[in-house]
């Protein structure tokens, strides 16, 4: 079916995507993001957890940056800190060349315009009292976006765009899978024409044949209006499908940063390479002849702090140096934070 | 999965039929499921959520709640007794002793209010007679196997001292205790990390050739299921659809729903696709299957037959069985891209 469209094609301002050229549409720099923690004993020393410690990357107009890592890595952190949903410790968000990090709700308010969310949990993200035609209308209403006659009309666009039959406008959230709350939670997304939308685990709650589904929606409306999209998941699989780049994170910090081929093919820091002999593959022969490093012991608490790199209790290839101290992530196409990582 | 030739297998479940009643009406949650199980042997069951895979191990373990359940029909023979026929009693004696369950969710499992010696030296006293020093000795014993650092200390903490990975570790060590012969495993490592993840799989491998125990583990994921089991059960809308020795069923699925899943996953290693081939719609409402085979909505190959009729599982000439009338190689698929109803 086909509905007149209203405003929202894509926005001139897009230039072509993954052009590295262009100026950046989201720049973070530094960013550390600390909790005190309760302390055990009521003697005992005030802790603090580094949730994320020190992360800075970009997002292009149109581009995806993945990034990957455990629980606990601090990458879902990252997106709040961005979203300004919580305030960082230090450090800088930049979006569309304005410092954001520092702003209020009000002054915050135009900027959400530009940069939307959608969440991993499609039955808690959506209001179960609200249709979905006001469910999707609601960030139009907020932002003044269509004179009301037309709201109708832009939801039922909007629900054609993601795959929705737009004669469902008046039914409630329930009566829907949880693949289409995932789509109805992109609509609201998009009802505000972003141009940056933070995806965190937006497939992970969602059964096999329906993740497919949501993923090739994602991609299709991003060719089709020019979006960028920071991917938050810890499906590798998933990562490397969906993005341009994607950035690997440990323990509050980014040990990893390349285009997604270079990555996967030729992980340079120990973690990455841990990480990808450890995703299991669809494919019995292939998973026989690979070489296994299994990682002793877990990821260790972010609450105490480390002389030297935080990995290095895990590393299959530590030395005395790497505990003298932190290494830095660095520069060039495909930075790894890790002293050994050169001759890797 | 073919049988062993001649010995009788250790577990065999046949026509197994369990329903529930529920608001929305009567849900046929396992449909006429049969496979078996030889000692020692892997066999892996994938399916979506709704597909019966759990429900058919609780009814294996005698778990179904009834009501709501009911166990409507079929027989699951172990060492030649049906399970289905015992009285709660001689069940509890096969049950934790010789066929043993990890679940999903560690902290759900196991109880928040007892400490993990508490918990297992239980086990044994009961189902072995062990005095409580025999029990603890053979509880630190198991979660020394396991790979618990300082055993003998940590058996006296609470679950929730432990992380998710470790306490799954615990249940691993818990259903062990007695040497079960049947270790059955639902979705042992969806909650864990995917390092935590590879350490579990690389566990319950070393278990199966070290005791030989025989292990049945259901997962949605079919990475984890490549990389653990011998042979596959695949299930969907309370049927198991296909069955095949886990090379051939991830080298040349059969079944066009099998052929779907392993299209619609990305893949990391190797060349990323411009587009997954999604299965389009949606699994089904187990109140409400659609006539004839229940994936007929969403196959790209139906015929007409299969909307009326319902394909047995039969021989698919390929080293396996499938349940499909439509042989996959000679049929170009038209996939259909959208969904648009709920």
């Amino acid at each position: 079916m086909s509905l007149p469209a209203t405003s929202t094609g894509p926005r001139d301002a897009h230039p072509a995507p993954g052009d590295s050229a262009a100026a950046p549409l989201l720049e973070v720099s530094d960013l550390k993001v600390h909790f005190a923690a309760r302390r055990q004993r009521l003697s005992g020393p005030r802790r603090v957890i580094r949730a994320v410690d020190g992360v800075s990357f970009t997002v292009r107009p149109g581009e995806t940056l993945g990034l990957v890592g455990e629980s606990g890595c601090g990458k879902s952190t990252t997106a709040r800190a961005i979203l300004n949903l919580i305030r960082p410790t230090s450090g800088q968000v930049h979006f569309a060349g304005q410092r954001i990090d520092h702003l209020n709700a009000r002054r915050m308010l135009p900027v959400r315009r530009d940069l939307q969310m959608i969440f991993q949990d499609p039955y808690a993200s959506l209001n179960p009292r609200m249709t979905v035609g006001s469910i999707i209308a609601e960030p139009m209403r907020i932002f003044g976006l269509h004179p009301l006659r037309r709201q109708q009309l832009e939801v039922m666009r909007l629900m054609d765009l993601v795959g929705l039959n737009p004669r469902y406008l008046n039914r409630y959230p329930h009566e829907f899978s949880g693949g289409q709350r995932q789509r109805i939670g992109i609509a609201r997304a998009l009802a505000v024409n972003p141009r940056l939308i933070v995806c965190d685990e937006p497939v992970s709650a969602l059964d096999v044949s329906i993740q497919a589904q949501v993923i090739n929606l994602l991609m299709d409306l991003q060719r089709q209006l020019g979006l960028a999209y920071l991917f938050i998941a810890h499906d590798l699989s998933v990562v490397r499908h969906i993005s341009d780049r994607v950035g690997v994170m440990y323990l509050g910090r980014l040990v990893e940063l390349a285009d997604a081929d270079a990555l996967f093919r030729s992980p340079r820091h120990p973690y990455t390479q841990a990480l990808l002999s450890a995703a299991p593959l669809p494919d019995p022969v292939a998973q026989r002849a690979r070489q296994r490093i299994v990682l002793r012991g877990e990821v260790p608490s972010p609450d105490r702090s480390y002389p030297g790199c935080p990995f290095a209790d895990r590393c299959p290839i530590v030395e005395d140096a790497c505990r003298q101290q932190v290494p830095t992530l660095g520069g060039g196409p495909h930075p790894a934070a890790c002293i050994k990582a050169p001759e890797l | 999965m073919k049988a062993p030739p001649m010995a009788e297998p250790l577990l065999s479940v046949e026509n197994l039929q369990v329903q529930f009643r529920t608001d929305d009406g009567l849900v046929e949650a396992v449909r006429d499921v049969s496979f078996q199980l030889a000692a020692g042997q892997t066999l892996g069951i994938v399916g979506e959520s709704g597909s019966g895979k759990s429900v058919t191990n609780l009814a294996v373990m005698g778990l179904v709640p009834q009501p709501p359940g009911r166990i409507v029909g079929g027989q699951v023979r172990y060492r030649g007794r049906d399970l289905l026929r015992l009285s709660q009693r001689e069940l509890s004696r096969i049950r934790g002793n010789r066929i043993a369950m990890i679940f999903q969710d560690p902290m759900t499992a196991l109880n928040p209010f007892l400490t993990v010696a508490e918990q297992m030296t239980e086990v044994t006293e009961r189902h072995l007679g062990h005095s409580y020093r025999q029990a603890l000795a053979r509880s630190v014993e198991l979660l020394e196997r396991v790979g618990i650092p300082a055993a003998a200390e940590r058996i006296h903490d609470y679950p929730h001292q432990f992380s998710g990975g470790m306490r799954q570790r615990v249940m691993i060590a818990m259903a062990l205790l007695c040497q079960p012969e049947i270790l059955i495993a639902d979705e042992p490592t969806t909650a864990l990390d995917v390092t935590i993840q590879a350490q579990i799989l690389e566990l319950l491998k070393q278990l199966q050739r070290e005791e030989g125990t025989a292990i049945i583990l259901i997962s949605h994921d079919l990475g984890v299921v490549a990389s653990l089991c011998q042979s596959v059960l695949v299930m969907y809308g309370g049927k198991v659809v296909e069955r095949a020795e886990s090379e051939t069923l991830f080298a040349n699925p059969r079944h066009p729903y099998t052929l779907g899943l392993l299209r619609s996953i990305p893949r990391w290693d190797g060349r990323s696709e411009q587009r997954l081939m999604a299965i389009p719609g949606q699994p089904p409402n187990l109140a409400r299957l659609p006539s004839g085979c229940s994936f007929h909505p969403r196959c790209p190959y139906v015929l007409e037959r299969c909307r009326r009729e319902c394909p047995p599982l039969e021989p698919s000439g390929h080293g396996g069985d499938k349940a499909c009338f439509v042989d996959v190689d000679t049929v170009h698929d038209t996939v259909p891209t959208r969904e648009v109803s709920p």
